[in-house]
């Protein structure tokens, strides 16, 4: 197995100990000091992120753990983001549905109750090689995600030559808890017993440096873990109902029990009998089964009184559940094997690694442009396989158990769910490569302005939101120099729109075989709660109005990934974004419209897809649009701030935006016909492209 | 009616089952698989979920457990007996039910609202009901099988259609033999059937504001 720590590290090390540490301290500190477990290549400026607010019931912890949010009656919402890339480069099931399983689990370790799932995936294309990665990401999701009964309510789908070599998968759940029942991570007593439950197996040696360093090319499948999502279902169903009687718990990720162990214990100490972790294979040594990731694995902290009451739940099912060790008040990790010390280190060493601020510098950026017409510039766009109709991957996934999903996958652009206390949220994910690869300091904020755009066009205002931030390698000055302004990004338009980020993700080292970056893909998950009505959209034919401002921001769009950079990068105004968002729900309120969709890829264009695609033709007198007078950024620009509207009333929402000091501008109507775009009088067939959109996913994939 | 939804490792779907139960005043509970006492209960439901993690088959574990052979007394004793989903597997499993289901014609799993046209009224689940129901499918195994097709017929409660009830291959969702989305037993008191009922029983939730399901439970409140 490869170390990834450094020789400056190493030195760290050796001096602290003032000795030399044996293979499986060495281990031990490697899982604890990986990128992914101590983010210490990125802890310095996560700590800018607002992470507080009201509303705010349990903001992160040391970047580890769901964060909780209040949402009235006494319960709290937590979310939570992650994503398994590198697994799923390698072996796309498995990687997928193992992220199901931990993201599950990390809900549950707050002892709260997964409601909703949602996916985020990106991958190179159409070809071949796409295509397998998708299928079995899909197909790994919706394994977990059905058999666990939790609901996939919604997610991105993206292709971009970037992501060819190393996809993105990443998954959000949000689950629900009594704000006075949630289980801490950390203990702060010692005495209690450490009690495991799972089988520990062969799987996943080593998994937190494998996603801590780009991806070899060789044979890396030993450290990819994998899904039992029955055993799963089993662990979800039996830690609730055991979450009363443990004073922690914490899910075994990356970094196996060595991570598990010390965090949870958070400066105290632990002493561990290997020889009483249930094994799922024999001859396992001492080394392995401290760092093995094998998934469905939970650690308790219980006191002796209750050890037994929790461990017979799990027996129930003839699930294995062992009191392993002890927390200690003296500071010192220690694994011991058949009587024999195997680990034994200072709980602050390995709580401590050195934090690094790599050097910086801004990329230079050359793009070509390549002359394209009007009509060409529509096909294309409207071809484009990331606005294409997802219905091949949702109708795979069980987005209906619950009998609490209000809006559902396809029908708008966030899912709307129900709560037990009678409330509904809206939740939605969203990553914008092509503004982060030009700008992304823009991209940051304007991630944030779409995702709360998202939860409006439904009826909710955010209210809390997670992030993951998807880079290469961190030493690298160009990546880090894109990371750094993300999170300014990020943190400016959190806490403008009051959405505190109560939680998040790392993940560097996503790099094509080339050793090239992808391109910066910062993404933000957020929630929020409907303000008295939900909408579910539908097509009617009425007038088109369009919010906002349509500018010459053709740079970092989908135009200009297929067709070079024109006009502007768009940046984020938030203003027009928050006043665009409360105009909208105050039009649901007021039911002032039946249909609306907030602009963003494809732009204007993009957005007319699911009109066309429902049986009615779109009439547009582009002198109408405020803005600009350029065709090209009228149809394309991704300006933010924008809204189109479906209503029989366009009269309202030009007075209303005047009040706001927004603009709004009758730029259509919308008639019963074959899917055909009226430019100005001048008729564009469209049906060829309707027709794909529908199919595309399920013509290639099937 | 005293009803049991029935719990086994794996089931995803009694709490929303007992929900809807409780719409049409059944006095429904979810019970445990290894806690299951058939006498205690007048109806069961087996819903929905992947017992025991479909391992070898979908619902041959369940179908094999004691708590089945307690399912199967019920049925015998003209006790109502209803399974949904993975319930109509593991009753299909364990012969209480006649025929297979097989993988999906697409070999994927598959969420999709349908219609199912009422077959067979003589059964206490669909006396004097509607002719046509709308509610969801979410299976990856739900291709019924029978090698006599005209029995299939015969013993099919709900048959996919289209919205005016016409039985059409075009709208068969995953490949079953003449449509077929549910059978009974001769008797007609054991029902199984793909569709998740529960689900299309609180209106906000199903795409036109129907509860369709609900007139499938409602023999389980009186």
């Amino acid at each position: 197995m490869m170390l990834t720590l450094s020789s400056k590290e190493m030195e760290l090390v050796r001096s602290t100990l003032d000795r030399e540490p044996n293979e499986a301290e060495w281990k031990v500190v490697d899982a604890l000091w990986s990128e992914h477990c101590s983010y210490k290549s990125s802890k310095t400026f996560l700590r800018s992120l607002p992470t507080t607010g009201q509303g705010v019931i349990m903001s992160v912890e040391d970047w580890q753990d769901a964060g909780a949010v209040d949402v009235g009656d006494g319960w709290a919402l937590v979310l939570k983001v992650e994503s398994h890339n590198h697994p799923s480069a390698v072996d796309p099931y498995n990687g997928a549905a193992t992220g199901v399983g931990g993201i599950l689990r990390d809900i549950i370790s707050k002892g709260a109750r997964p409601i909703a799932l949602l996916d985020m995936i990106r991958v190179g294309g159409l070809d071949a090689k796409g295509k397998w990665l998708l299928k079995n990401i899909i197909a790994g999701i919706a394994s977990y995600g059905n058999s666990v009964g939790v609901p996939v309510v919604g997610g991105e789908l993206s292709f971009d030559p970037t992501y060819t070599d190393n996809p993105l998968v990443d998954v959000a759940c949000v689950g629900v808890v009594k704000a006075s029942e949630i289980v801490p991570s950390v203990v702060r007593t010692p005495g209690l017993k450490l009690v495991l439950v799972g089988f520990t197996g062969l799987d996943g040696i080593g998994g937190a440096s494998f996603a801590s360093r780009k991806l070899s090319g060789m044979d890396e499948i030993g450290a990819v873990q994998i899904a039992d999502p029955f055993a799963g279902k089993i662990l979800i169903d039996a830690t609730l109902e055991v979450r009363g009687k443990v004073e922690a718990m914490k899910d075994l990720g990356g970094g196996g029990l060595a991570v598990a162990v010390t965090e949870m214990a958070n400066g105290l100490g632990a002493r561990v009998q290997l020889e009483r972790v249930p094994l799922r294979v024999k001859g396992m040594s001492p080394e392995e089964i401290i760092i093995s990731e094998t998934q469905e694995r939970m650690l308790f902290a219980v006191k002796s009184e209750n050890v037994q009451e929790v461990c017979r739940a799990f027996e129930d099912y003839n699930y294995p559940c062992e009191v392993i060790g002890e927390i200690v008040s003296e500071p010192r990790i220690t694994f011991t094997y058949e009587g024999k010390v195997v680990v034994d280190l200072p709980s602050q060493l390995l709580l401590s690694p050195p934090l690094f601020v790599w050097p910086m510098n801004r990329k230079v950026r050359t793009e070509e442009v390549k002359e394209v017409s009007v009509r060409e510039a529509l096909s294309t766009i409207l071809l484009h396989p990331d606005l294409g109709n997802k219905e091949w991957a949702y109708s795979q996934f069980d987005y209906e158990v619950g009998v609490s999903t209000l809006v559902k996958p396809g029908q708008a652009d966030s899912a709307v769910i129900e709560l037990p206390n009678g409330r509904q949220i809206a939740v939605k994910g969203d990553a914008n490569q092509d503004l982060c690869e030009v700008d992304a300091y823009e991209c940051g904020k304007a991630i944030v302005a779409e995702a709360f755009r998202n939860l409006a066009s439904v009826g909710a205002r955010g209210i809390a939101a997670v992030d993951h931030l998807q880079f290469g390698d961190p030493r690298k000055p160009e990546v880090y120099q894109d990371f750094v302004d993300s999170i300014r990004g990020i943190s400016e338009a959190a806490k403008f729109f009051s959405v505190p980020i109560v939680g998040g993700k790392v993940s560097f080292h996503n790099e094509d075989k080339n050793g090239n970056p992808i391109k910066p893909t910062p993404l933000i998950v957020m929630a929020g709660l409907v303000e008295g009505k939900y909408l579910k959209p539908r097509v009617e034919e009425g007038w088109l109005v369009l919010l906002g401002i349509t500018r010459n921001e053709l740079r970092g769009t989908l135009f200009s990934r297929l067709f070079g950079g024109r006009g502007e990068v768009a940046r984020a105004r938030l203003m027009e974004d928050l006043l665009a968002s409360e105009l909208i729900i105050k039009a649901i309120n007021e039911s002032k419209l039946t249909w609306n969709k907030d602009i963003n890829k494809g732009g204007l264009a993009g957005s007319l897809l699911p009109i066309l695609a429902s049986g009615h033709a779109v009439h547009i007198n582009t002198k109408a649009v405020i803005g600009t007078r350029d065709l090209l950024s009228i149809l394309f620009s991704e300006s933010g701030g924008r809204f189109l509207v479906l209503t029989d009333d366009p009269h309202w929402f030009h007075i209303q935006a005047s009040r706001k000091g927004i603009v709004a501008s009758t730029i259509g109507k919308v008639t019963k016909g074959k899917a055909s775009l009226f430019l100005d009088d001048v008729e564009l067939p469209l049906e060829r492209e309707v027709e794909r959109y529908l199919n595309m996913l399920e013509e290639e994939l099937s | 009616m005293r009803t049991a939804v029935l719990k086994f490792p794996g089931t995803t779907c009694e709490e929303d089952v007992v929900k809807a139960l409780r719409l049409v005043k059944a006095e429904a509970e979810v019970v445990k698989f290894n806690s299951f006492d058939p006498d205690r209960y007048q109806g069961v439901v087996i819903p929905g979920g992947f017992s025991f993690g479909d391992y070898l088959r979908a619902g041959t574990i369940a179908a094999n457990s004691e708590a089945m052979k307690g399912v199967r007394e019920m049925a015998d004793q003209g006790k109502l007996v209803l399974g949904i989903c993975n319930g109509f597997q593991i009753l299909v499993e364990s012969g209480i039910l006649k025929g297979a289901l097989l993988p999906n014609l697409k070999l994927r799993f598959i969420t999709k609202w349908t219609y199912v046209r009422v077959s067979r009224k003589d059964t206490p689940f669909t006396r004097g009901i509607k002719d046509v129901l709308l509610m969801p499918i979410a299976h990856a195994e739900g291709r019924y099988y029978l090698e006599d097709e005209e029995e299939a017929r015969e013993l099919a409660v709900f048959q996919y259609s289209n919205p005016s009830g016409l039985v059409v291959e075009e709208v068969n969702p995953n490949g079953s033999v003449q449509n077929v989305a549910g059978i009974a037993n001769q008797a007609g008191n054991v029902i199984g059937l793909m569709p998740h009922p529960e689900r299309a029983s609180f209106s906000k939730l199903t795409p036109d504001g129907s509860t369709d399901g609900l007139e499938i439970l409602r023999v389980f409140g009186k």
